[in-house]
């Protein structure tokens, strides 16, 4: 059972408290993580190099296992790195922070709590004020279509409604970085070009930074300004695209010869790296 | 209508998800203490017709109304006992819970723990606790101690065993959401681990409170001057056929009794369940 030490988080100092507002930056430099030493040792991510402006919406797309997990706990802070060193809004960082939104594969909702209670342990926890809480609370959940689903327990949900509220429940605290990792996996198709496209109208309100990881060439191109291709294990960034279409995005993107074009660079990436070995 | 699947299925439901919960409290208790009673009703009768018809000794087997109206009759007795039982057996129960809960958390919380004190207390759990009640009498004497002891070492194991895989049925990655919110290890404790395990914790007592009647029995059989079992094995030596079954009648009634109340607490402290 991994159970993260309890370290205390690193609060936002008054400087970067505006930038909070924004969108934080992202620096990664040099960045690698080795699990577990000498023989066992398990060169999991790196060295990378990354960057992601204030505002950014990046995806890091990949094989499964060369580390896109990695570095998202390790730009959050969750996780330390083995070598190099990461700045949020040009400052070092050495702890986990507070202002980031995560999001799993897995819900990983309380069975024994409703919806809107799950999304109010952030409250609880962070010991914040409750009715300005419960007011927004109640205002994430309509934006995300769970009105009337408040109090509902997790098991009464469907996949992609629990998503919504694992969603809502890292976006009530406001943080200036929202962190996704292969969020959408789970849901189905249909669910998952719709919550999509609702992601991205409620991240053009507030224009967080987001590192969105995915497998999912379409989801990557349908909702980032920039996609960051990974290699096999250990994982290194190979290739960034800058995705030039309009927002938001169509639920079609074929209608758009870029997104042809954007598909089958990455296409031809993972070819090269025998990810795809179509005969 | 009668074909409807869903209509033969509700038949016999008194209440509706609409009840107000006191409603829903108080059918719910009711109506686990119908059923068994008319079993029981009926098993007493098919018993009391069968020793009548062949004509079975008093001294081998009573019959019903034998036990029963001795049950009766010597009431105050056996609810004495019947409580001192009781509180034998609450007292080694808790025990128990306040042993075994924080222990599972330590174990399951430290790797030192899970690899060096787990085995030997599966080691020590092998051993029966009828071997071990000689032991206890020696040190603690005759008397209500030694059989709190036991209740205790029978009903302890279970729940320990169950609330160790409750507190690690939490998906770690849940972790690291709560790190981000800046939780301390009780905020992780007190708001995620401890809720999420009483589901399996009460499974332990269920098991656990099983396992401690059937302590207490032998226990007061064999070390306590008071008690039913103590009563039942008295009646034995003396041949007392009819006070052993009404002893056996309120062992299973205590047994019953605990075994709804536990029922009941849980269904108050786990609602989600139900939902």
């Amino acid at each position: 059972m991994i159970e993260p030490a309890n370290t205390s988080y690193n609060s936002a100092s008054d400087a970067s408290s505006k930038a909070i507002e924004l969108g934080a930056s992202i620096r990664a430099s040099g960045v690698t993580k080795i699990y577990g030493n000498h023989q066992d040792a398990f060169h999991a991510l790196g060295p990378i190099d990354l960057e992601i402006k204030s505002g950014e919406f990046v995806s890091l797309i990949g094989p499964s296992g060369c580390g896109k997990s990695t570095t998202l706990l390790i730009v959050s802070g969750l996780e330390k790195v083995s070598q190099g060193y990461v700045e949020i809004n040009s400052e070092p960082l050495s702890r986990p922070i507070s202002e980031v939104g995560i999001v799993f594969q897995d819900h990983l909702l309380l069975e024994f709590r409703t919806a809107i209670r799950n999304v109010m342990l952030q409250q609880e926890i962070r010991g914040l004020n409750r009715k300005e809480y419960q007011e927004k609370a109640n205002k994430l959940f309509e934006k995300l279509g769970l009105k009337g689903f408040e109090n509902k327990y997790p098991k009464q949900l469907s996949g992609g409604m629990r998503q919504r509220v694992s969603i809502a429940r890292a976006l009530i605290h406001n943080p200036s970085m929202l962190l996704m990792d292969e969020p959408f996996g789970a849901l189905d198709a249909i669910t998952r070009t719709q919550i999509r496209h609702d992601l991205e109208i409620l991240w053009l309100e507030t224009k967080k930074t987001v590192l969105f990881i995915t497998h999912s060439i379409e989801e990557a191109v349908g909702l980032s300004d920039r996609v960051l291709v990974m290699s096999t294990s250990p994982g290194k960034i190979i290739d960034e695209i800058k995705i030039d279409l309009p927002r938001p995005r169509p639920a079609h993107l074929g209608d758009y010869p870029e997104f042809s074009s954007y598909s089958k660079r990455i296409y031809n990436i993972f070819e090269r790296l025998g990810i795809y070995r179509f005969k | 209508m009668r074909h409807n699947l869903h209509y033969q299925l509700n038949y016999f439901r008194v209440t509706t998800p609409k009840s107000s919960l006191k409603v829903r409290l108080r059918v719910n208790w009711v109506s686990s203490l119908i059923y068994p009673t008319i079993s029981v009703i009926i098993f007493l009768s098919i018993w009391e017709l069968l020793v009548w018809f062949f004509e079975v000794p008093l001294w081998l087997v009573p019959k019903p109304s034998d036990f029963l109206n001795r049950f009766f009759s010597d009431f105050s007795i056996i609810a004495n006992h019947g409580a001192a039982t009781s509180i034998t057996i609450i007292s080694g129960f808790l025990l128990g819970i306040f042993v075994a809960v924080p222990l599972a958390l330590l174990i399951v919380s430290s790797d030192f723990l899970q690899r060096g004190l787990y085995p030997v207390i599966v080691f020590l759990n092998i051993m029966p606790k009828t071997v071990i009640g000689p032991i206890l009498i020696v040190w603690f004497g005759i008397g209500p101690l030694a059989s709190v002891i036991i209740v205790f070492l029978m009903c302890f194991f279970p729940i320990l065993v169950d609330s160790m895989s409750g507190f690690r049925a939490v998906d770690s990655k849940l972790f690291y959401i709560t790190k981000s919110m800046g939780a301390t290890s009780w905020q992780n404790f007190y708001y995620i681990r401890l809720p999420a395990s009483l589901q399996h914790i009460f499974g332990g007592m269920r098991i656990g409170i099983v396992k401690a009647v059937e302590g207490v029995m032998i226990a007061e059989f064999i070390s306590s001057n008071e008690g039913l079992g103590f009563m039942i094995m008295r009646a034995s030596s003396f041949m007392d056929m009819t006070l052993l079954f009404s002893g056996l009648i309120a062992a299973a009634i205590v047994a019953l009794l605990f075994n709804s109340l536990l029922l009941t607490i849980e269904w108050l402290m786990i609602p989600w369940k139900h939902q």
